[in-house]
């Protein structure tokens, strides 16, 4: 368990305050041209208009209902796919190793793939972001699955459990540490896609905005959606942690 | 499970994989296909011939290697140095935690226009980028790496009365090597990804943007070939680190990888 | 080869291997296991009376726990057949409780006490509304009925075997089969142990048999001790445990008849390492 510590809030509190003062020094002497980057000061004036009224604040939610959207798509067909391979030896033979094979391909290859089925339209971005997000949650559905304590099953079945009892009962619950694991990870992949898709295809966000700012060379505007996007991601990350650690109260009490 | 597990299971694990290929190159001679976003894998293998043939694949993905080599040594590197003197040093540690836990959620990816304007386009644009990419979960494994090393080595290099250096090189690399290594095999292969996508959105060089490029050109077979290519890039990086592994760290081995 | 002594105790008939008081709980006929080339187990034959409680001994390798499984139908004998009830035992049955050694990886961690046992319920489709009174029942019979809300990880070894106990209770078994369960446990949580389940399987009337390394613990528990020899399994010697029950860790461990018994099975066992 973290322990809240007073002087590690003082230290932490400190080292970020040096951080923005060093920000603030390096850009006040203008050893980088504020064409590329801007001071503190005007980074947070940027992102305190753009989302108070400015158009920010609907570029995040494009973005943020982009990525959850996705997410939760993937999500679905990740644990329900990797349930039903999950649990039979035999489907896992047969389609274990082909995912294997396709698991180091890289999500944002696909996007040519989706552009040309799909053009620049903002169901090419969901589905890139779909694509992406779904391997991590597929493979560790899998994954948890088939790594069910044995004696369990034997336990199952002089129980007499019925097959729909054994994996809602005990494999699902069995693989929940792997599959909620993954489901921080497949946000972290929407997000990331989210914003190169937005990138790519001018769809309507905060990637697109970041890139339209840096072609103006609005770099206040551009530092404040990278720092929504921070946000997001630290947001949506804290979030699925305090989900985990509720749902796997039984761990904590091991460790 | 990599190639010892693809082998060992045989026949059922090709089974899928080429029943697809032949229903697909069925499919499209039976369709006398011609279209601008599908290819028979026949069409595929040619495309693929053609490029390999004329030296712009090898071109593509010297590029495409050379940058993720670069950004890997560069973010890993300084990564797992600032990881291990968080791990080291608690006053580090619990300084720059909340820095770090702000910084890291930034996804890279926002951060190309940033560097792209500062460096243009190009292989140091890439490189910085992957860098980037790579730093924070460098920072992570290798803080963890030296937080678990067994405390009573560390009782034993206070009782011999270690020098930090000495304890450093003596006791907390050579405990924290297998994970640096399993820190470096993850970040291979997120590099690999880090790098196409950057080819794809920014840096016109490259495996991503010659499957970005064969796309716009209506080229699906010449897609579809770089596609497979690059996963097969990215399985071979990570067969080759695995076996490495396997090779100078045998214990670490069996309690990965099912 | 099964040599038997006569008995004096008419509760279970002569000491062989067929009881006389009418049909047999389980019956072991002629039973062979063999892994390719390798028998594990070569010919046992055995009747077992409802209500007895049978004590497996013998050395390591000698098949006990193969045999164990085959009763539990966790194992399909190569030869031969277990009736239970006069049917063969085609695989697992309920009526047949098996407590395992390795008490951690048979309890589901993500459940309480109160889940685990409940566990059992659910499988033999007890209705929701009776669960509560039941568990509670088998929990504090247990001894656990204050940790009801613990997880697993939160008790001790000893607790989290009673709780493996409780939960092949709530399949209300006419069969419990015991694997060397406290043989993880120190000295006083075994004893304690031993007791308990002494008094559970007077009162539920339950067939057990119990698979153990521990002489002392077989005599103790046993109103007949199987001793096996190994390469491949197979009965050398059945002997009567002639102790009154209820059994008393004090005074039965100094009853004459007791320290007689275990320079017997001593000397068995001595035997049949040599």
């Amino acid at each position: 368990m973290k322990h809240f510590s007073l002087r590690k809030l003082f230290l932490g509190c400190g080292a970020l305050a040096l951080f923005i003062l060093a920000w603030k020094l390096v850009t006040d002497a203008k050893l980088v041209s504020p064409i590329f980057f801007p001071g503190p000061e005007r980074t947070y004036a940027a992102l305190v208009k753009g989302l108070s009224g400015g158009a920010m604040l609907s570029q995040t939610l494009e973005t943020v209902q982009r990525m959850l959207l996705g997410w939760l798509l993937a999500s679905f067909v990740g644990v329900f796919l990797g349930a039903l391979i999950g649990v039979s030896r035999r489907a896992r033979a047969f389609i274990a190793p082909t995912l294997e094979l396709l698991r180091p391909l890289p999500a944002s290859a696909m996007i040519p793939i989706a552009i040309a089925f799909l053009g620049f339209s903002d169901n090419m971005v969901l589905v890139v972001i779909a694509f992406g997000a779904l391997w991590p949650m597929l493979l560790a559905t899998i994954h948890g699955f088939a790594a069910m304590e044995p004696r369990l099953y034997e336990v199952s079945a002089v129980l007499g459990l019925s097959r729909a009892q054994v994996i809602w009962k005990l494999a699902l619950p069995s693989a929940m540490p792997m599959i909620l694991a993954s489901l921080r990870l497949g946000l972290t992949i929407s997000l990331i896609l989210a914003v190169v898709g937005e990138m790519l295809a001018s769809r309507q966000g905060l990637g697109q905005s970041i890139l339209a700012a840096s072609r103006s060379f609005r770099s206040p505007d551009q530092f404040a959606g990278i720092v929504i996007l921070g946000a997001i991601g630290l947001v949506g990350s804290r979030l699925l942690s305090f989900a985990e650690r509720r749902l796997l109260r039984w761990q904590a009490v091991s460790r | 499970m990599r190639a010892a597990g693809l082998l060992k299971n045989g026949w059922r694990a090709a089974l899928l994989p080429v029943t697809l290929v032949v229903l697909a190159q069925v499919t499209a001679t039976v369709t006398q296909l011609e279209s601008d976003t599908l290819a028979s894998p026949f069409d595929i293998a040619r495309a693929f011939v053609s490029v390999a043939a004329d030296g712009s694949l090898l071109r593509a993905t010297l590029d495409t290697l050379k940058a993720a080599a670069a950004g890997c040594i560069l973010g890993v590197g300084a990564g797992s140095l600032l990881g291990i003197v968080l791990g080291l040093s608690r006053l580090a540690d619990d300084a720059l935690d909340l820095t770090i836990e702000l910084l890291r959620p930034v996804p890279v990816v926002a951060l190309i226009p940033v560097v792209m304007m500062l460096l243009g386009f190009g292989a140091e644009m890439e490189i910085v980028i992957i860098g980037l990419g790579l730093l924070w979960p460098s920072v992570v494994l290798a803080r963890a790496a030296v937080k678990e090393v067994e405390p009573r080595l560390m009782e034993v290099s206070s009782v011999l009365q270690l020098g930090f250096l000495a304890r450093l090189t003596k006791i907390v690399l050579p405990a924290i090597l297998p994970q640096l290594f399993m820190s470096l095999k993850l970040a291979a292969g997120y590099a690999l990804v880090v790098a196409v996508t950057v080819e794809i959105t920014a840096n016109p060089v490259g495996l991503g943007y010659g499957i970005m490029m064969a796309q716009q050109a209506l080229r699906p077979a010449e897609m579809f070939a770089y596609l497979i290519w690059i996963g097969a890039i990215g399985w071979l990086i990570s067969l080759l680190l695995n076996s490495a592994q396997r090779a100078f760290f045998p214990v670490f081995v069996k309690g990965e990888g099912r | 080869m099964v040599v038997t002594q006569l008995s004096t105790r008419p509760r279970h008939g002569e000491g062989n291997s067929t009881p006389t008081s009418g049909e047999a709980r389980i019956r072991i006929r002629d039973v062979t296991l063999s892994y390719g080339s390798l028998q594990i187990i070569g010919g046992i034959s055995l009747d077992i009376a409802p209500g007895e409680t049978i004590c497996v001994i013998g050395p390591s390798g000698c098949g006990k726990t193969t045999l164990l499984r085959m009763l539990a139908g966790l194992a399909r004998p190569t030869s031969g057949s277990v009736e239970l009830d006069g049917s063969v035992l085609g695989g697992p049955n309920r009526s047949v409780a098996i407590v395992f050694q390795d008490y951690g990886k048979a309890l589901l961690p993500w459940r309480t006490a109160a889940g685990n046992v409940s566990l059992a319920l659910e499988a033999r489709g007890c209705p929701g509304a009776e669960r509560p009174a039941i568990i509670r029942e088998l929990l504090e019979k247990i001894g656990l009925g204050r940790h009801a809300d613990k997880y697993p990880a939160e008790m001790s070894g000893g607790m989290q075997q009673r709780l493996q106990i409780a939960r092949c209770l709530a399949q209300e078994p006419k069969v419990l089969l015991m694997d060397e369960p406290f043989g993880a446990l120190d000295a006083m949580t075994r004893q304690a142990l031993q007791d308990e389940v002494l008094g559970l399987v007077a009162t539920t009337g339950a067939t057990m048999v119990f698979v153990t390394h521990d002489l002392e613990e077989a005599i103790y528990l046993g109103d007949r001790i199987i001793c096996l020899q190994p390469n491949p399994g197979r009965v050398g010697r059945v002997v009567d445990v002639r102790l009154t029950r209820p059994r008393d860790q004090l005074l039965t461990r100094e009853d004459p008849e007791f320290l007689r018994l275990r320079r017997e099975l001593y000397d068995l066992i001595k035997d049949d390492h040599q």
